[in-house]
């Protein structure tokens, strides 16, 4: 199986850890932070495959987060991943070309899947 | 039958007359329509019956005066001619005995024959002289000419002598004589030859005095009479005592002039009474005049036409009240189908408001249940990983961690559960102390996150002296929650949010929610509690958030008021009272229902 560089960004860091743990036993390789800040930072200097975003982060919304992504990184797949998203938010998220706005709580199973669509998707 | 009538009586009654719909009552803009129907008949009959009836008893007065006065002055001209008929007879008599002593020598008078003649002579010119005698100045009648033999008659004692001796002149009483015929006796002093006095006496019959008396009595209800000053009744009466009976009426009291008074006679009438004391110019008299009459007679005309108008004004008072009353009545029913409509769509608007919190509410716990409940999903999904992919059986340690993790999110969730349920439960009308702090912080719970996020600075400042009040949590709490959510709605992010507590006198406790958002233009202001009014986008505002709010507000004794200015944020401020069921009590009796 590939090795996925993966980013979770999420206040809740007990969620993020767990979440992390889980990836990395089915063979993702994970990195962890929790607000926006500091994930702009980790994009700066590593390759990812996926990013994983909460949208209420303590610093920046989400929203602005994927905003700022997009200035100089188009192709990361981003995965919109909250507790209190609205139809508002969701609309939004998309537009900035998020890959998919999900709702907490997230199945494992169904983020494997899309975690392999992205691996089949062209680089 | 007298079931029926009811049926039909309650027909007719208006529908405000049924005011019974409890539940509505606290809507009503008027607690209690029978009430203001009757103040409003009462008010409106009294302006418009006051001044007819004050108009009518200024009528009636004036007439009564008018009519009394006419009365008094037709009586008095009765009196004041009879009295002159009555001086003149007697004067005339007085004046043909003065000139007799004048012209007649004494000798001539004394002797019958000749007085005899006199007599016939008087008669011829007066009539009404029953006889004429001459006594001399020892009393002793000398001459007598009449139907009666009285020659040496001694009148020395009689009141008449001793009386003329005094006065020259002397008129009497009528009285009963001999004859039993009354008669009255005027006498006139003269002098002898020699110097010594006599007395001329002559009788008069009344005969004529009473006919020209009768001659002045005009109408059934006036009696003319003559009384004698010590009130003893000298000609026919009708009404008031027989001849030389005591008068049943007062003697009137001494005036040179004639007089008219109103009095009251012994069987309760109403009378004019016009008097006159009859004096003539040569001697006094012991008659006074008297002119009766009986008002409620004289004044027919005028009381059968006080009868017509009292039967007009009667009609006239009993139009103005049906009138008055079909009106109020209609209007009053108006008003309370008006005001019941709009309780009815406040009831109904309050009812949609509780569901649409309520559902708000529950959207608001289930967003915050997501996060809990993710770190559950994943925790427990890395326990299951760690049996199914790591197959780490032995290392329990990392085991009972995670499964603390699990419990420690569930009870995240039991937490917020228990919150919803609490805030739920307080949805019911009861009266409780409720602590300020409390129920702001379980309002602001719901907030916080947002806060958060959007970095909002909410500022709680509840004094340690406000006292726990007694109101209805839940209405309270959501009075607080619509204007908090209504601040947040208004705010930019990074904005301020103040609740501030303080107490207003000894009895009231007012709540400050003030904001420094986008605030709101004036014209708005005055329009912000009034049903589907809104300043959001289309679709996003019911406009009935803060109807609401200023209802449940009411409901709970109080009062709600807003101060704002755009761009610098809006203020809102609730007065409560510290003992809700006091001023509920106060506000019903105050009402009286």
């Amino acid at each position: 199986m590939k090795q996925y560089n993966l980013l979770i960004v999420d206040d809740e860091q007990r969620f993020a850890d767990m979440l992390a743990r889980r990836l990395n036993l089915r063979g993702c390789n994970c990195d962890v932070c929790y607000s926006g800040r500091e994930a702009l930072n980790i994009l700066k200097r590593k390759k990812l495959h996926l990013i994983l975003l909460d949208l209420h982060l303590p610093d920046i919304y989400g929203t602005e987060v994927l905003t700022r992504i997009r200035k100089y990184d188009e192709r990361t797949p981003v995965i919109i991943v909250t507790g209190h998203g609205t139809e508002k938010d969701r609309r939004e998220c998309m537009q900035q070309g998020a890959h998919a706005f999900m709702h907490k709580p997230v199945g494992i199973d169904e983020l494997m899947t899309i975690l392999a669509e992205i691996g089949e998707m062209p680089a | 039958m007298i079931g029926r009538f009811r049926k039909v009586l309650d027909l007719l009654k208006p529908e405000f007359y049924h005011q019974t719909s409890d539940h509505l009552n606290p809507y009503f803009t008027f607690p209690d329509y029978r009430k203001i129907w009757g103040i409003g008949i009462f008010v409106l009959a009294a302006a418009a019956l006051l001044p007819l009836m004050v108009v009518t008893l200024i009528y009636y007065q004036l007439i009564q005066k008018s009519v009394d006065s006419e009365l008094i002055l037709r009586t008095e001209r009765v009196a004041s001619n009879a009295r002159r008929a009555v001086t003149f007879f007697l004067e005339e008599r007085l004046d043909a005995l003065r000139f007799t002593v004048n012209e007649i020598k004494y000798d001539q008078l004394a002797n019958p024959i000749h007085l005899a003649e006199i007599l016939r002579n008087l008669k011829l010119g007066f009539g009404g002289l029953t006889d004429l005698s001459v006594i001399d100045h020892t009393g002793i009648q000398v001459s007598y000419a009449g139907p009666f033999k009285m020659e040496g008659k001694d009148y020395s004692k009689q009141t008449w002598f001793v009386e003329c001796q005094k006065h020259n002149f002397y008129v009497s009483e009528i009285f009963r004589g001999y004859r039993d015929l009354p008669h009255i006796i005027i006498t006139v002093k003269s002098f002898r030859l020699d110097g010594a006095h006599f007395i001329l006496r002559a009788t008069l019959e009344t005969e004529r005095l009473i006919q020209t008396l009768a001659s002045y009595e005009t109408g059934e209800h006036a009696n003319i009479i003559l009384v004698s000053r010590s009130g003893i009744i000298q000609t026919p009466s009708k009404y008031y005592g027989g001849i030389f009976e005591k008068m049943a009426l007062p003697v009137p009291e001494y005036s040179p002039r004639t007089e008219t008074v109103m009095a009251i006679d012994g069987q309760r009438r109403s009378i004019i009474v016009g008097y006159a004391f009859i004096s003539t110019q040569i001697a006094d008299t012991p008659f006074i005049l008297m002119v009766i009459k009986q008002k409620a007679k004289m004044m027919g005309i005028w009381l059968d036409l006080r009868v017509k108008i009292n039967w007009f004004v009667g009609f006239a008072i009993m139009a103005i009240i049906i009138v008055i009353t079909i009106t109020c009545t209609l209007m009053v029913n108006k008003l309370y189908l008006a005001d019941k409509a709009k309780a009815e769509a406040m009831a109904a608007m309050e009812q949609n408001n509780q569901l649409a919190s309520i559902g708000q509410l529950a959207a608001g716990v289930a967003h915050e249940i997501n996060n809990p409940l993710a770190l559950i999903n994943e925790t427990a999904g890395y326990v299951k990983d760690l049996f199914v992919i790591k197959k780490q059986y032995s290392k329990d340690d990392e085991l009972l961690e995670n499964i603390d993790y699990i419990l420690e999110a569930v009870e995240r969730c039991g937490t917020i559960t228990g919150q919803l349920l609490g805030f739920a439960r307080k949805f019911d009308v009861k009266i409780q102390r409720v602590n300020l702090n409390e129920v702001i912080s379980d309002v602001l719970v719901f907030h916080n996150k947002e806060a958060e996020y959007r970095n909002v600075n909410v500022f709680v400042d509840i004094p340690k002296d406000i006292p726990e009040i007694e109101t209805d949590r839940g209405k309270l709490q959501q009075v607080l929650l619509n204007l908090v959510n209504n601040a947040f709605q208004a705010v930019e992010n990074g904005c301020n949010l103040d609740i501030i507590a303080s107490p207003e006198g000894a009895n009231k406790v007012s709540i400050t929610i003030s904001d420094n958002g986008c605030g709101m233009p004036e014209e708005d202001l005055s329009k912000i509690f009034e049903p589907f009014f809104t300043t959001k986008e289309r679709g996003k505002g019911t406009g009935l958030g803060l109807t609401i709010t200023y209802g449940l507000v009411k409901k709970l004794n109080g009062t709600i008021s807003v101060k704002s200015k755009e761009r610098e944020g809006t203020t809102f401020i609730i007065t409560l009272p510290i003992r809700m069921q006091e001023e509920m009590s106060k506000n019903e009796n105050s009402v009286g229902r």
